[in-house]
C-alpha cells in the first residue's frame, strides 16, 4: 500500500491524463488538429486551470447577492414591509445562490471530469503494480484535483461572506445569538452543498462520460451535447456578472414588490422551506438573518425539517457518487453493443449533383458535425444574446447618439464573426486533403458555394439580435439600421474570403482557397482581421452621411467585388 | 491533348527548397504508360515534395513537370481527371460517411450514377468493406480508412494512379486485391508512381525505381540493374537499398550493440 501523499502524487499523472482525454473528445474530428497545436503550444495543455479560476471568481462574484439580501433585510422590515414577503425574497435570494453553484461548477468543470470520468484515463494505471484499494484512491484523488479550486471557493465564501458584512453591516442591528447561529449554520450549509455539489458533478459527468464514450466520435448526439455545454459556458460566462448587478439592483425593489396577501405567502413560504435543495437552506439563513422577527414556529419547523431531508439527501448521492467514482477506477467504461444494421451490396448507390452543390452538401455534413465548425456557426447566433445583454435602455446609451454607438459595437462583433466564418469555412477543405488533392475542383465553384453562408448566417442573426429589441421604443430604428447593413455583411465576407485566399492561396497561374503559404501565417491572418475590420469601418463611415450613400456604396462595392471575383476566379 | 503513348510523367531537373532546406535537388525521370515506378527513400527524402508538385499541389521552383504533357502548376484541372492519389496519411474527411463522400467525389468529377454504382459496388465488395458504407469515416479504422482511399483514386479509372504506401493498414486479403487491381490497370495501360516503404512489395511490384536521399535520386534502374550499382548481385531489395543510401554499416553497428546489450543483461 502506498502512502496517501504517493498516491496524490500519482493522481496528477491521472488527472492530465483526464484533461487530454476530454480535450480530445471535445475536439471531435479535429483531434489530429488539437494534438498538431497542443504539441507546438504547450499552454493549450493546461485550459483547466483558468477555467477552475474563472468559476470560483464567479462563485465568490454570485455570494454578493445573498449577502446583499441578507443585510437590507433588517432596513426592509423596518420600513414595514410585511415580514412573510420579507422572508420570501430574502430565502429565493440565498437558494439563487445555491441553485447557481452547481451550474456554474457543472459547465466550467464538465469539459474535463468527462475525461476522467470515462475511465480511459486509468488504462495505465492498471499496467502498473498498484492494489485495488490504491486505485480507487487515486481515482478519489483525481477527481479532487479536477476540482480543488472551486472546492476552496464553494467551501469559504459564503460563511466567510457572512461574517464580513455582518460585523460591517449587521454588527448592531443582530443578535448575538443569532449572530453565532447565522455563521454556525452557512458553514454547515456551505459543507452539505459542497458534498451535494460534488456529488451531483461525478453523477452527472459519468451519466455525460457513458453518452460521449458509446457513441460515434463525430454522431449529432455528442455534437449536441459539446454544443449546448458550450453555449451555456457562453451565457454563464458572458451573463453572470450582468446577473449580479441586475440582481443587486433589483432585490430592494423585489421586497417593496408584494404580490400576494400574507396568507398566500406564508403557505407559500412553509411548502418551499421543507423542499430540502435549494430552499431549506435559502429559509433558514433567511430566518436566522431577521433575528427570528415575526417568524412562525412552522415555518421555523419546516426549513429545519427541510435541512435534514437536504442532509439525507446529500448523504444518498454522495453514497452513489462514491461507488461511481470507485468503479471508474476499477473499471472501463463498458462498450455497449449498438444494433448493427445490416449492409447489403444493393445499398451502395451513388447520387450526384452540381459541383456547386456538391460542395454545399460536404460543408453542411461537416459544419454539423465536427465541434469547431459547429461553434463557428453558432457565434453569429451569439449576436442576439449579446444585443440581451447591452443595457440600450441605461442612460449611457439613451438617445440616438446611443444607439448609433450600440449598433457600430454591434456591426464590429459581426465584422469578428465574418473572419470567424471565412477561417471556418475555408479550413474545412483541408480536413479532406487526400481527396481534395486529387479531384479536377474549380476554385470558381468552390468559392459560389461558400456565397450561401454569407449570405444567410450572418444577416440571419442580425435580424433575430434587433427582434430581441421588439415592442421597445429603439426597434424602428434599429431594424432599419440592420436592413440598410444587410448587403454590407456578405460584401465583407467575401472581400475577406478573396483577401484570404490572395494571401494564402496565390500560386503562379492561379489562387486557391486552401491554405498554400503558410509563411508568415500570423501576420497574415492579422492582415486579414485588420482588412475585413477596415472594411466594415468604412461602410460605418459612409452610412454616417445617410443611407442612400451607404446604399451606394454596396452597390459599387459588389460591382468590384464581381470583377474581383473573375478575375481572382476565372472560368 | 492527353495522348497514352508519350510519357505519362515526366520529371527534369527539378528541384524545390523550403528556406534553407533544399528538398528536392535536381531530379530527372519519367513514367511510361504501362509501367509501375517505385519511388523509395527514407523518411525526408523528397519523395512526398516530388509527388505533390506532380499534382500541382505544390508551386514548381526549378526544372520541368509535364504529366500527360500537361503542366500540372496550369493545367491542374485537366491533369486529376485523369489521376488517382492515394496519400500516406488518409486525410479524408471525417465528418462524412463514405456514402457521402463518393457522392461528393462522383459530383465534382462529374461521373454517370449508374455506371459509378456498379464500379463501387464492385470495389467495395471486393474490399470487404460493404458494411461500412453509412459509417462516419472517423469511426473508420485505418485499414479501412485506407480501403476508401484506394476505391476513391480508382473509381473514375484514371490514366495515372500515385500511390503513397497504399498497402499500409490493409489485411492480408485486401493487400492482395490492391496488388491485384494495380497489375490489371498496369496491363490495360495504366501508369502507377509508387511509393512505399516495405520493399518487399517494391521488388514484387516495380517494373522500375527510383531510390531517393536527401533529395537525390542516388540510383534508378530494375532491380538486377540496382542490385549490380550495389555490387550485391543476387541480393534482395532491402540489402541494396540500405548499401545505396549508405546505411547498411549503420545499421550492423546498431544490431551489434543492441545484441551485446540484450546478452549483457541475459537473466541467470
Amino acid at each position: 500500500m502506498l502512502s496517501n501523499k504517493e498516491l496524490y502524487r500519482i493522481s496528477k499523472r491521472v488527472y492530465r491524463e483526464g484533461i487530454l482525454h476530454g480535450q480530445l473528445q471535445s475536439a471531435g474530428s479535429d483531434q489530429a488538429r488539437f494534438l498538431e497545436k497542443i504539441d507546438k503550444d504547450k499552454t493549450q495543455r493546461s485550459p483547466d486551470i483558468i477555467l477552475k479560476i474563472m468559476s470560483a471568481i464567479y462563485i465568490a462574484g454570485l455570494v454578493t447577492i445573498p449577502i446583499f439580501a441578507l443585510i437590507t433585510i433588517h432596513s426592509t422590515l423596518s420600513s414595514g414591509i410585511d415580514p412573510s414577503w420579507v422572508t420570501f425574497v430574502g430565502s429565493l435570494s440565498v437558494s439563487g445562490f445555491l441553485v447557481m453553484q452547481p451550474a456554474i461548477l457543472l459547465i466550467f468543470s464538465f469539459m474535463f471530469t468527462w475525461g476522467i470520468m470515462s475511465g480511459g484515463p486509468y488504462k495505465w494505471i492498471h499496467t502498473l503494480p498498484l492494489g485495488r484499494k490504491d486505485i480507487e484512491r487515486i481515482g478519489f484523488f483525481t477527481f479532487l484535483r479536477s476540482i480543488n479550486v472551486q472546492l476552496i471557493s464553494m467551501s469559504l465564501v459564503l460563511p466567510t461572506g457572512i461574517v464580513v458584512s455582518i460585523v460591517v453591516v449587521l454588527g448592531s442591528e443582530i443578535s448575538v445569538l443569532s449572530l453565532i447561529l447565522l455563521i454556525v449554520s452557512s458553514l454547515l450549509l456551505s459543507i452539505i452543498n459542497l458534498v451535494f455539489n460534488l456529488s451531483l458533478l461525478v453523477i452527472i459527468s459519468r451519466k455525460m462520460a457513458i453518452i460521449m464514450e458509446d457513441q460515434e466520435v463525430n454522431s449529432r448526439k455528442t455534437n449536441i451535447i459539446r454544443v449546448v455545454s458550450m453555449i451555456l459556458y457562453m451565457i454563464i460566462a458572458m451573463g453572470v456578472m450582468y446577473l449580479i448587478q441586475i440582481a443587486i439592483a433589483k432585490i430592494p425593489e423585489l421586497y417593496a414588490m408584494q404580490s400576494w396577501t400574507a396568507d398566500t405567502t406564508n403557505v407559500v413560504n412553509i411548502i418551499l422551506s421543507i423542499i430540502p435543495f435549494p430552499f431549506a437552506g435559502g429559509y433558514l439563513l433567511t430566518i436566522i438573518a431577521m433575528d427570528f422577527t415575526n417568524v412562525s414556529g412552522v415555518l421555523i419547523g419546516g426549513s429545519l425539517l427541510g435541512l435534514i431531508l437536504f442532509i439525507f439527501l446529500t448523504y444518498f448521492i454522495y453514497k452513489k457518487a462514491l461507488s461511481t467514482l470507485r468503479n471508474i477506477s476499477s473499471t472501463e467504461l463498458k462498450k455497449y453493443s449498438m444494433e448493427k444494421k445490416e449492409v447489403f451490396v444493393e445499398d451502395i448507390t451513388i447520387k450526384t449533383s452540381g459541383p456547386t452543390l456538391a460542395f454545399l452538401k460536404r460543408d453542411f455534413a461537416i459544419i454539423t458535425r465536427e465541434m469547431s465548425s459547429i461553434m463557428i456557426m453558432i457565434m453569429p447566433f451569439m449576436i442576439p444574446l449579446y444585443m440581451l445583454f447591452i443595457p440600450i435602455d441605461a442612460q449611457v446609451t439613451i438617445g440616438p447618439a446611443g444607439l448609433t454607438i450600440v449598433m457600430i459595437i454591434m456591426l464590429f462583433y459581426v465584422s469578428m464573426v465574418s473572419v470567424m466564418l471565412v477561417m471556418g469555412l475555408t479550413n474545412i477543405e483541408s480536413g479532406g486533403s487526400t481527396i481534395t488533392a486529387s479531384l479536377p475542383i474549380s476554385v470558381r465553384d468552390q468559392v459560389k458555394s461558400k456565397v450561401p453562408h454569407f449570405v444567410v448566417t450572418i444577416p440571419l442573426a442580425l435580424i433575430v439580435a434587433m427582434l430581441m429589441r421588439i415592442g421597445t421604443s429603439q426597434f424602428t430604428q434599429l431594424i432599419s439600421f440592420a436592413l440598410a447593413f444587410l448587403p454590407v455583411i456578405p460584401i465583407v465576407c467575401l472581400a475577406s474570403l478573396f483577401f484570404k485566399a490572395f494571401l494564402f492561396g496565390k500560386m503562379k497561374h492561379k489562387i486557391v482557397l486552401e491554405e498554400i503559404k503558410l509563411e508568415r501565417k500570423v501576420v497574415k491572418h492579422i492582415l486579414v482581421f485588420v482588412f475585413t475590420f477596415g472594411l466594415m469601418a468604412a461602410f460605418i463611415f459612409v452610412s454616417a452621411y445617410g443611407f442612400l450613400y451607404l446604399g451606394i456604396a454596396e452597390v459599387v462595392s459588389a460591382i468590384l467585388l464581381y470583377i474581383t471575383y473573375n478575375i481572382m476566379f476565372p472560368k | 491533348m492527353i495522348t497514352e503513348k508519350s510519357a505519362m510523367v515526366s520529371v527534369t531537373n527539378l528541384t524545390k527548397s523550403f528556406g534553407t532546406v533544399v528538398a528536392v535537388n535536381d531530379i530527372s525521370f519519367e513514367v511510361k504508360p504501362g509501367e509501375i515506378f517505385g519511388l523509395l527513400g527514407p523518411n525526408g527524402a523528397g519523395k512526398t515534395t516530388t509527388v505533390k508538385q506532380i499534382l500541382g499541389l505544390l508551386e514548381q521552383e526549378q526544372g520541368e513537370i509535364k504529366v500527360f504533357g500537361l503542366d500540372p502548376g496550369k493545367d491542374d484541372v485537366e491533369i486529376k481527371r485523369n489521376i488517382g492519389y492515394v496519400s500516406e496519411d488518409p486525410l479524408i474527411y471525417k465528418s462524412m460517411t463514405p456514402r457521402m463522400l463518393f457522392n461528393f467525389i462522383a459530383s465534382i468529377r462529374g461521373m454517370d450514377e449508374s455506371e459509378t454504382t456498379k464500379k463501387l459496388q464492385y470495389y467495395f465488395e471486393s474490399l470487404e468493406a460493404v458494411e461500412y458504407y453509412d459509417k462516419l469515416v472517423a469511426t473508420l479504422s485505418r485499414g479501412n480508412k485506407q480501403k476508401m482511399q484506394v476505391i476513391a483514386a480508382l473509381i473514375h479509372e484514371p490514366l495515372l494512379l500515385i500511390m503513397d504506401e497504399p498497402l499500409t493498414g490493409l489485411d492480408a486479403k485486401s493487400a492482395k486485391v490492391v496488388k491485384e487491381i494495380l497489375e490489371l490497370h498496369k496491363e490495360r495501360g495504366g501508369s502507377v508512381i509508387f511509393s512505399t516503404h516495405i520493399l518487399e512489395v517494391a521488388e514484387e511490384m516495380c517494373d522500375r525505381i527510383a531510390i531517393m536521399d536527401k533529395g537525390k535520386i542516388i540510383a534508378m534502374g530494375t532491380v538486377e540493374e540496382l542490385s549490380k550499382m550495389a555490387n550485391k548481385v543476387g541480393a534482395d531489395l532491402e540489402d541494396i537499398f540500405l548499401k545505396l543510401t549508405n546505411q547498411d554499416e549503420s545499421v550492423n553497428h546498431i544490431v551489434k550493440n543492441l545484441r551485446n546489450m540484450i546478452n549483457g543483461n541475459k537473466r541467470s
